[in-house]
């Protein structure tokens, strides 16, 4: 009886371990950024980049998307993928406006889904018109084979799915002609 | 043995006990002001009737709406009502989370999104969920 009551004290530790194991962090720009590829058209001009609708995370909580961290991987994406000639702070040819309309993520599981839709629209500074307008939808499922601790798999779930999407941004971007 | 046991197991269940959040946003040059027909289209895994309890309270804000199970209004309409319900178990089934989006009757493009999550110990009824996420996105 005893044996199983130690057993048992065991067993909720355990429980207890994999379900408060570790604090949320949020995503990381680097894991976001979108593999280059390749660009049909490549534009000279400069482009400026404006990310709202990302959230904070709150480390008692769930992994999330902020804004900057967004704005950090679409800057560095297209700078590799070389579709515009440089990504400025603010002021430049074209002002690229992205919207993190919706990031489903899910409460708990072993493989983790989290899918994502994306509102971009592409400006031209100059003549003030919206050049290219696209709500991107994309998903990343992680697996326990990618990270065994809940909150790093969410995490990588999230990171996934910005990747994919800013990645099918540009490829759409890069077939304009501007 | 048992009461170890017992506050083991509360462990986790103090930590699940977070914080209520409510957030929204609506992207840039947004403005809902100016939509007046709305179409709930219901999530094709909902058999709760969460379309029904939104189209509700849109109505009871003062705008047209309507729901139904294509994703798409057969009508024109000003925007199209989105939606994703999150259930968890505590003694009972109750409302975790409801993300709510407004996307434009056109493009479908989203316009705003309004979230709310409410652990088991704040939790509120469906409808009660439902008035928080709207009146969190349309104040």
């Amino acid at each position: 009886m005893k044996k199983q009551a130690r057993n048992g004290v065991v067993l909720a530790l355990v429980a207890a371990a994999a379900l408060t194991a570790g604090c949320a962090t949020p995503s990381k720009p680097d894991e976001m950024v979108a593999t280059p590829a390749t660009v049909v058209h490549r534009n000279s001009d400069s482009v400026s980049v404006a990310v709202s609708g990302g959230k904070e995370t709150n480390p008692m909580w769930t992994s999330q998307i902020s804004s900057d961290a967004f704005a950090e991987a679409l800057r560095d994406s297209i700078q590799k993928s070389g579709l515009f000639g440089s990504v400025t702070d603010g002021g430049g040819s074209y002002k690229l406006n992205a919207f993190l309309g919706k990031v489903d993520q899910p409460l708990f599981g072993l493989s983790m889904t989290v899918k994502m839709e994306v509102s971009y629209t592409l400006v031209d500074t100059r003549s003030g018109k919206t050049v290219w307008q696209k709500d991107i939808a994309s998903q990343y499922t992680a697996h326990p084979s990618d990270a065994f601790v809940a909150v790093k798999r969410l995490r990588l779930a999230n990171e996934g799915a910005a990747r994919a999407n800013i990645q099918q941004a540009i490829a759409e971007m890069s077939t304009l002609s501007l | 043995m048992h009461r170890l046991i017992r506050a083991t197991l509360l462990i986790p269940l103090l930590l699940l006990a977070a914080c209520a959040t409510q957030t929204a946003s609506r992207a840039p040059d947004t403005d809902l002001s100016s939509l007046k027909t709305f179409y709930v289209a219901r999530l094709p895994a909902d058999h709760r009737g969460i379309q029904q309890l939104i189209s509700a309270r849109l109505q009871q804000l003062g705008y047209r709406s309507t729901w139904g199970d294509a994703q798409t209004s057969p009508s024109p309409v000003d925007a199209v009502i989105t939606y994703q319900d999150r259930w968890m178990w505590d003694i009972t089934m109750y409302m975790i989370r409801l993300d709510v989006q407004v996307r434009d009757g056109r493009t479908g493009a989203i316009l705003a999104y309004g979230e709310v999550t409410r652990p088991s110990l704040q939790r509120k009824s469906p409808q009660g969920m439902v008035d928080q996420t709207l009146g969190e996105l349309f104040k």
